[in-house]
Parts: C-alpha cells; sequence; structure tokens
C-alpha cells in the first residue's frame, strides 16, 4: 500500500445502539487524489467524516465494524487529538468557526500542535492563498460573509498541515462566484501543495468536475463509485444528481422502476 | 464624607473577595457551560486547609498560603479528573446538579474533619493597618484589591495572547469544531478547574484573614453569583468587576440604610441590571448574521 492511503473497509456505524447510520461503506482515497463523496441529505456522508475525524461519541455513534486504516495504521479508536496529527484534518459541515475571535486566532487554533516556525510558515501560506483574509486578520470571524467564513474554515485547517483535507459541503450556502473561488483554491492545494482532498458534497456538478474519482452514497450505502467521467455519463447519476433530463422525459413509472431497482440493489 | 469613603473602600475590598470567586465562576462556565455551585465550598475548603497548615507550621506565613495554593490545585484536578470528567456529553442539568452534590458533600466534609465553630485564621501578617490618606485599611484587605486587580490583568493577557488562553475561547466557542483542530476540550477543562480553583483557595484565604474559618464561609460563593451574573456568566474580567460593585453597593446599603438590607442589596442591584442588559454588563453577546 502506498503511504498516505486512506482507506475505509466494510464500515457500519450505529447511532444509540440502534439506528444504523452507515452501512458496510468502503472507499479509498490515494495520496494527492481528490475523491467525491456524494448525497443527499441524510444520506451518511457527515457520518462518515465524523467516524473518520474521531468525533462520533458526542452523539452517542460507535463504530460497530470494520476499519478506517492511514498509512496503513487503524484510526479506529484514537482519539481526535491524534488523527489531526497524523494528517487528517477535517474543514466541518457549516464552518464552524469560533466567531468570537479573530480571523488570526481561528488560524492560531488551527495550528495549535505546531511549533511557532512552522505557524508562522503556514500562515503564508494561507495568506497566499486567501489574500482577503490577510487583510482581515484582526477582524472577528463571526462578522466575515460566508465566502470569508469559508476561507477562515478552509485556511484554519491548512495551519495543522494536513495531508489529508476532508472537506464537507463546502459550497453550502455560498453564492456560486464563491463556490468557484473555494474550488480553485481546492484545486491549487492539491496541485501546488499535494494535499489529497476527501471532498464531501451534495452539488455533484461542481464536486465530479474537480475530483477524479467519485463514489455516490444513499442510506447509508455505496451504490455506485467510479471515475468522475464515468459518473458523469451513467444515466441515474445524470438524472437523479446532476438534473440532467434526456431529450425526451421520462414518465413517473419508469422513476419508479429506478426507485424499486435501487431498493434492490442496497 | 469620610464615612461615605471608608465604606466605598471596604466595600471594594470585600468586593474583591466576591469578584475573585466570580472570576473562578466564569473560567469554568466559559470553558465548561457549567455553573459550579460548589465554588464557595471549594473556598471555604482551602480557608479550613490554611488554617491547619498555620497550626502545623506558626510563623511562617508564606508557606502557610504556598501549601494552601498546592492544595487548591490539587483539588481543582481532582474534581475536574475525577467528578467533572465522567459526566461529559451527559445533560448540562445533570452536570449542575453534580455540582450541587459536591458542594453539600464539601460542607458536611469540613463539619465533619474540622468542627462548626468559627476560628481566627492567624498566619502573623494580614492584620495590620495601613493608612491611605485618612482611610485605614487591613493589609488582608489591601491584599484582596491587589490580587484582583493582577488576576484580571493577568487574565486579560492571559486570554489574549497565550494559547492555552486562546484555546480556553475556542473551546467555549464551540468545542466540538475545537476538538476537529486537535485541542483536548478534557486538557482546557482541568485547566480552567485548577486556575478555577486556585483563585478560589486566595479568596477563601482573605476572606478567612479578615473574618474567621467556619463552615458559613460558603456564603462568599452565594455572594458572587450575583457577581458572575452581574458581569456577564461568560466574562472573566466582568465577574471581577462585577464582585466590586455588588461589594460596593452591600456596603453603602449597609452603611445608609439598613444591616438586613446588605444581604440582598446585590440581588436588587442584578435584577435592576439584567432588566437592562440580561447578558450582564460586560457578557458577550451571540453573534449572527442575517
Amino acid at each position: 500500500m502506498n503511504a498516505g492511503t486512506l482507506e475505509i473497509r466494510n464500515l457500519q456505524v450505529i447511532y444509540g445502539g440502534a439506528i444504523e447510520a452507515v452501512r458496510d461503506v468502503s472507499l479509498k482515497v490515494e495520496p494527492k487524489q481528490i475523491v467525491a463523496l456524494l448525497g443527499a441529505n441524510g444520506a451518511g456522508k457527515s457520518t462518515l467524516l465524523k467516524a473518520l475525524s474521531g468525533v462520533l461519541d458526542d452523539e452517542e455513534g460507535t463504530i460497530e465494524s470494520g476499519a478506517i486504516t492511514f498509512d496503513g495504521h487503524d484510526l479506529a479508536g484514537l482519539k481526535p487529538v491524534d488523527i489531526v496529527h497524523r494528517g487528517i484534518v477535517q474543514v466541518p459541515e457549516g464552518r464552524r468557526l469560533f466567531p468570537s475571535l479573530t480571523v488570526d486566532e481561528n488560524l492560531d487554533m488551527g495550528g495549535f500542535a505546531a511549533t511557532p516556525a512552522q505557524l508562522t510558515e503556514r500562515r503564508t501560506v494561507v495568506f497566499e492563498l486567501f489574500p482577503r483574509l490577510a487583510e482581515r486578520r484582526k477582524q472577528i470571524a463571526g462578522y466575515l460573509s460566508g465566502g470569508e467564513q469559508q476561507m477562515v474554515a478552509i485556511g484554519r485547517a491548512l495551519m495543522g498541515g494536513p495531508r489529508v483535507l476532508a472537506l464537507d459541503e463546502p459550497s453550502l450556502g455560498l453564492a456560486p462566484i464563491v463556490i468557484d473561488l473555494i474550488y480553485d483554491i481546492v484545486r491549487r492545494l492539491n496541485r501546488d501543495l499535494g494535499v489529497t482532498v476527501l471532498l464531501v458534497e451534495q452539488n455533484a456538478q461542481r464536486a465530479l468536475g474537480l475530483a477524479s474519482y467519485g463514489y455516490i452514497i444513499e442510506r447509508g450505502r455505496i451504490v455506485l463509485d467510479g471515475p468522475s467521467a464515468r459518473l458523469v455519463g451513467n444515466a441515474d447519476v445524470r438524472e437523479f444528481y446532476l438534473g440532467v433530463t434526456g431529450a425526451d422525459r421520462k414518465s413517473l413509472r419508469e422513476v419508479k422502476h429506478y426507485k424499486r431497482r435501487k431498493r434492490w440493489l442496497s | 464624607m469620610q464615612y461615605l469613603v471608608d465604606q466605598i473602600v471596604s466595600g471594594i475590598a470585600v468586593g474583591a473577595i466576591y469578584g475573585l470567586i466570580a472570576m473562578g465562576l466564569a473560567l469554568i462556565y466559559k470553558s465548561t457551560g457549567l455553573a459550579n455551585f460548589a465554588q464557595g465550598e471549594m473556598a471555604m475548603l482551602i480557608a479550613y486547609i490554611a488554617w491547619t497548615l498555620a497550626g502545623l507550621m506558626p510563623g511562617h506565613p508564606w508557606l502557610v498560603v504556598g501549601g494552601a495554593l498546592v492544595a487548591s490545585v490539587v483539588l481543582g484536578l481532582a474534581i475536574e479528573r475525577l467528578i467533572m470528567r465522567p459526566m461529559l456529553g451527559e445533560p448540562v442539568f445533570a452536570t449542575v446538579m453534580v455540582t450541587i452534590a459536591l458542594a453539600v458533600i464539601l460542607r458536611a466534609g469540613a463539619m465533619l474533619i474540622w468542627d462548626p465553630y468559627p476560628h481566627a485564621l492567624d498566619i502573623g501578617i494580614g492584620r495590620g493597618v495601613v493608612m491611605l490618606g485618612a482611610t485605614g485599611l487591613r493589609e488582608a484587605q489591601l491584599a484582596a484589591i491587589l490580587t484582583l486587580m493582577a488576576a484580571l490583568a493577568g487574565f486579560w493577557a492571559f486570554f489574549r495572547y497565550s494559547r492555552i488562553g486562546k484555546a480556553m475561547r475556542a473551546v467555549a466557542a464551540d468545542s466540538r469544531a475545537a476538538q476537529l483542530m486537535g485541542i483536548s476540550a478534557a486538557r482546557i477543562h482541568a485547566i480552567a478547574w485548577t486556575a478555577s480553583a486556585v483563585i478560589a483557595g486566595l479568596a477563601g484565604i482573605f476572606f478567612a484573614l479578615l473574618y474567621d474559618v467556619s463552615p458559613n464561609l460558603y456564603h462568599v460563593g452565594l455572594k458572587s453569583f450575583p457577581a458572575t451574573i452581574l458581569g456577564g456568566l461568560d466574562s472573566v474580567l466582568g465577574s471581577g468587576f462585577g464582585g466590586v460593585l455588588i461589594g460596593v453597593a452591600e456596603n453603602l446599603a449597609g452603611g445608609y440604610l439598613a444591616s438586613s438590607i446588605k444581604e440582598i442589596a446585590g440581588f436588587i442591584v442584578i435584577i435592576a441590571v439584567l432588566m437592562i442588559r440580561p447578558f450582564g454588563l460586560f457578557g458577550e453577546r451571540d453573534i449572527e448574521r442575517v
């Protein structure tokens, strides 16, 4: 196995001992790859990321079976702190900045474990990527615009020196032009800095445009995976995730047929 | 006129003690989201330990104070590790009830270990009178005021410049996000409990020097609740000022109205203030963007 491969094998997550949120999910993120994980609300995307970062227990979730490995080491059961130290950093859904802290202080917190020299170096990188944050570094993060907050959230994660960056719906609630900017940054992070990216999205069109490989999760299970180009060409994906209806409109009966088939598959 | 000045100055002195305890309350609330009902009892316990140490080491006031502070570090760490950490993730109400239980246990424990009678804490210092102009102050009163000022300045710098202080504000703002950044909330909580026990211990020693050591010392904890509500439950510095305001209001009410009003004066002040500023004088409003 390559160093820096993140692999999830047959993961099952159960909340409160009763509700199965993720079942038998396997996925693999190769070093320096961008992998998209797509799915609707409640499909289990965020649960998967929580399991990855070791923060399931807040909602009484447990990894019932399966494994999460990075570099060949098992991550399940590690404390969130140790997972961050191994280089897996998450940008949580809804950004989750520290609203009452300034931009600079938020960045400091991202690099909580870093040495002062590393902090200075990484801060320079962050400000190069997001010049706007350099202008606003003394401002209270809670008063920034949504796009700027997303920049702070990504910058904060970069301060931890990630090898794998897990982004949970970075486009959520942002204007299309801002999403373009954020996606462009993610592309640069991957290309110029060699950061591996696991991109969790509802916005399939955007995500598949950036990622080289994609997984589609529905009701806690991976229902489809493949290289982005192939997923984009898949008729079901086109219809249900990309919103492309062919020349002829389908009748409701065919939609029902698709849904029935999906249930059988899963 | 001199009477007024005397009342205000001694109000500031007792208010400094309330303020120190209130800062401890706010520190715990800010980093763990809990109101610790055992704050006054922690002050009481440390005062008792100081009294015992004073009996063992007569003539060594600084050893007594140092030993009591070491005891308060141990107390803070022990409460966090043994009682509060297992409660992590439980409902806030249940955890607050645990602090009330702790308060009762500490109070009863002090009566069991020592006795229910008041004792004078005599360590050989703190009793002398210092003249500030025409106003006389006891050394311990002056020391309480100076300690509060030092604590205010120290915490201000701590929250603004130190890595741990900033992490404490981050945990207060969003503990899940802090975890995701690799900040251990448990460690931050341990630091908050320890610091809080130390300043409560100092307050307890000052109070014991000025009045006496008795199980009723926990009453200062009750007085510091209005102080921290007044200053803002999440504002450590505001709580320190709140203590001074409550102390002065109490003393003026006691001096000019009736001594029976003194006990409730602080609570009347907070009702009036909270009607105008429900989050306290220095509390943070939630940042809401629309």
